[in-house]
């Protein structure tokens, strides 16, 4: 499939990949393919992306924001004690059976689907999520019904746009960005280029 | 510890961000006391049938779960 892809699109699973390390997450989504695309020095999906009033770090605060919401408004001693149960006394109670600390064990591993160890992130490769699996898919068929016989960067975008769902638009759409009218430009300069 | 309190308070309130975020903290203290629990039967040397009958599951999940950990 990358075989069609133009040097700077080749680029960009790459770049998501950094992308998705240096933020410290574990897969490759869709925010960090829109981060990739941002990052590089150029490019049609590059060019629209800031002209419609997008930035790099813009989209990087939206996805640390995000991450921020989903980060514990309680912690466990509390959300417990919501529902009316007091760690501290279960701990008490475990501590009196088997020793003090037993409650603050390392968490248990966790491991992927089929049982495979997962990898931490900023070793090994990370996977790219089924959204941003099929934003790649997307590309190639915006491109194929553009009539184009490669894939850049702009079908990348449309395929992002495609998608739909994934956090990279919703953080566009929150940072007002008209998806419809991203669309149209993205197509319009791909005929320009 | 008085926040604590506030907010125990104001989960008699039925916002998801609380209550979804209860299901989480004891999913945590779940996992972490079935592997405590887990650990010290075996320690004593119960078997993983035995094991897996007082959780009510079938060996093969105590076991695939659990396993690894055994010493």
């Amino acid at each position: 499939m990358f075989e069609r892809f133009t040097d700077r699109a080749r680029q960009v699973p790459k770049a998501a990949q950094d992308q998705a390390r240096q933020l410290g997450h574990g897969f490759i989504g869709t925010e960090h393919l829109l981060l990739a695309l941002l990052a590089l020095d150029g490019g049609i999906a590059h060019d629209v992306l800031i002209e419609a009033g997008a930035s790099y770090a813009r989209v990087r605060a939206g996805i640390q924001g995000v991450e921020h919401n989903q980060e514990d408004v309680l912690d466990d001693a509390e959300a417990l004690e919501s529902i009316g149960i007091d760690l501290n006394a279960v701990k008490a109670k475990l501590e009196e059976a088997f020793g003090p600390g037993v409650l603050d064990p390392p968490p248990p591993e966790r491991r992927g689907w089929f049982g495979r160890r997962r990898r931490s992130p900023g070793v090994a490769f990370l996977h790219f999520t089924p959204r941003s699996k099929k934003v790649l898919e997307l590309a190639l068929r915006e491109a194929l019904a553009l009539k184009h016989k490669h894939i850049g960067t702009e079908h990348l975008l449309l395929g992002l746009i495609r998608e739909g769902e994934g956090l990279g638009l919703k953080i566009l759409v929150e940072q007002g960005i008209d998806l419809k009218q991203l669309r149209d430009k993205t197509i319009a300069a791909s005929k320009n280029a | 510890m008085s926040e604590a309190r506030d907010l125990a308070t104001a989960a008699g309130s039925p916002d998801p961000k609380v209550g979804l975020r209860a299901v989480v903290a004891l999913r945590r203290l779940l996992e972490t006391l079935e592997i405590l629990q887990v650990t010290n039967a075996r320690k004593r040397g119960w078997s993983w049938q035995e094991i897996a009958d007082a959780l009510q599951v079938s060996k093969q999940a105590v076991h695939k779960k659990h396993g690894r950990r055994d010493v």
